[in-house]
C-alpha cells in the first residue's frame, strides 16, 4: 500500500496524504507530503483511531483546491459520505485507501476491532445504563425505570464538549450547543438533559455510528446508544440510512429540495414512550 | 499547505493530559486528545479541549508591563526585574519579611515551585508560601 500512496503524491493525483505516524511511540495522525516522500514507509496501520476526515475538512476550509487521500475504514467512509452530502467535502476532492474494520450496527460484518468490549462497572450495570448493550436491551427497561437510568447518566456530564469537538460529522459554526437561548452558561450544574437531547435530535440523520463520542467521554455516558436509537428512528421513517444514502437527509433545509416522503407516524403506544 | 500534529501536555493543571495540536500553515487551529496516552486515553476536559484559543488569544502579555500613574507601560525585562526587586527590598525593610507571601501552582513544573519557595524561604525570608488550589 505504500508504494502505491508514494505514486499518487508523486503523480499528483493528491496533493497530501493523511494517515498515521508513530511519534515517541504514539500513533498519531500525519499528513504525508511529495516533498517527504520518504516517509511514508514510516506510514503505521494501528488499531487507534482519530478523526481523519474531519482534519480534512479543516484543510479543505483554508484552501478549497486541495486534493487529500487518507486511510478510510469504513467509519471514515460513512463520515465522507455524510460530509458530501452536507457539502462540506467534495467527492473528487478525496481519494480513500481502505483498510479493515471494526464492529458497527451498521456493518455486519468486521474484521479487526478498536472497540473491545469494555469493562462495565457493576455499579453502572445496576444504576445506569451499560455500554455495551444494544438498542433492544434498553427498550427492555419500564418507562420509568429507563428514564431513571438515562438520568443518572446523564447527570455525570461536565460539559466538556468532547463528543461535539471530536464528531466527525459536526462541522456548525454556530452550534446550538452554544446558544444561551438553549444551553445555558454559568457556574452551575450544566443543563441535564437538555444538551445531550439537542444533541441527540442534531445527530439524527448525521450520525455515522464511529464511537468517537463515546471514548472522548470522560463519564463514559452511553452515547453511541442513544444516537443509534435516534437514527433508528429516522430509517423507520424516512427509509434514510445514514452514511449509505446519496440523498440529502430529511432535515437539512440548506440546498436542494428532499425528494424523501415520510412514511405515515403510528400513534405512539404506552410501551414506546 | 503544511498540516501537522504536534504531541504536547496540557498546561492548565496538574495532571498532565496529552493533547495533539492541529497546526495548519504554522498556526495553531485545533487541539485534539491524544488517543494512546497514558494520562487522559483520548479524553479532555473543556479546558484541554480550548487550549488552542489560550495559546493564540490577544491577551496573552507578550511583554512585561509596569504599572506608572494607572497604566500600563510596556517595559523590558532587565527594567521589571530591577523594580521588582527593589519594591521587595523597600517592603521587606518596612514591614518585616513576613509580609510577603508566596503562591505557587500546578501550571508551573515541580522544578520551578521548588525554586519558588526556595526564593521564599531564602531570600525573601518568610515561610508563607501556598498553592493555588487552596485559594
Amino acid at each position: 500500500m505504500n508504494n502505491e500512496i508514494k505514486s499518487w503524491l508523486e503523480e499528483g493525483t493528491i496533493d497530501v496524504f493523511l494517515g498515521y505516524k508513530e511519534v515517541d511511540h504514539h500513533p498519531i495522525p500525519w499528513c504525508f507530503t511529495r516533498e517527504r516522500l520518504e516517509e511514508v514507509d514510516d506510514l503505521v496501520v494501528s488499531p487507534t483511531r482519530y478523526s481523519l476526515e474531519k482534519l480534512a475538512t479543516h484543510m479543505a476550509a483554508v484552501d478549497p483546491d486541495i486534493r487529500i487521500g487518507m486511510l478510510a475504514r469504513d467509519c471514515n467512509q460513512r463520515a465522507l459520505n455524510v460530509l458530501a452530502v452536507w457539502n462540506q467535502l467534495r467527492p473528487e476532492q478525496i481519494k480513500t485507501a481502505e483498510v479493515n474494520c471494526c464492529p458497527s450496527r451498521l456493518k455486519a460484518h468486521a474484521d479487526c476491532s478498536y472497540l473491545e468490549p469494555k469493562t462495565v462497572g457493576a455499579y453502572k450495570k445496576e444504576a445506569g445504563i451499560d455500554n455495551t448493550f444494544r438498542i433492544e436491551d434498553v427498550k427492555a427497561y419500564s418507562p420509568e425505570e429507563g428514564r431513571n437510568r438515562w438520568m443518572y447518566e446523564f447527570q455525570k456530564c461536565i460539559k466538556c464538549y468532547g463528543c461535539r469537538n471530536i464528531c466527525p460529522v459536526c462541522f456548525c459554526k454556530e452550534c446550538s450547543l452554544e446558544h444561551s437561548d438553549l444551553v445555558g452558561t454559568g457556574p452551575l450544574l450544566p443543563d441535564i438533559p437538555v444538551f445531550h437531547l439537542v444533541r441527540a435530535v442534531h445527530m439524527a440523520g448525521r450520525c455515522i455510528d464511529c464511537g468517537l463520542c463515546e471514548d472522548a467521554c470522560p463519564m463514559d455516558i452511553p452515547l453511541r446508544l442513544l444516537y443509534q436509537k435516534v437514527n433508528q428512528i429516522v430509517m423507520d421513517l424516512f427509509d434514510y440510512e445514514t452514511g449509505t444514502s446519496a440523498d440529502q437527509p430529511p432535515f437539512s433545509i440548506l440546498g436542494e429540495k428532499v425528494t424523501l416522503q415520510p412514511k405515515p407516524i403510528l400513534p405512539v403506544t404506552a410501551a414506546e414512550a | 499547505m503544511e498540516c501537522k500534529l504536534v504531541p504536547s501536555v496540557c498546561s492548565y493543571c496538574g495532571t498532565g493530559c496529552g493533547v495533539l495540536f492541529e497546526v495548519i500553515n504554522h498556526k495553531i487551529v485545533g487541539t485534539l486528545p491524544m488517543k494512546t496516552h497514558p494520562v487522559n486515553e483520548g479524553k479532555l476536559c473543556i479546558k484541554g479541549w480550548n487550549l488552542h484559543e489560550h495559546v493564540n488569544s490577544i491577551l496573552r502579555l507578550k511583554q512585561p508591563l509596569v504599572k506608572t500613574f494607572g497604566r500600563f507601560i510596556k517595559t523590558d525585562w532587565d527594567e521589571a526585574i530591577k523594580l521588582t526587586a527593589d519594591r521587595f527590598r523597600e517592603i521587606i525593610d518596612k514591614y518585616g519579611p513576613d509580609s510577603i507571601g508566596v503562591l505557587v501552582s500546578a501550571k508551573i513544573t515541580n522544578e520551578e515551585n521548588y525554586l519558588a519557595q526556595k526564593l521564599a524561604r531564602a531570600v525573601i525570608g518568610t515561610n508563607n508560601v501556598d498553592h493555588c488550589a487552596r485559594l
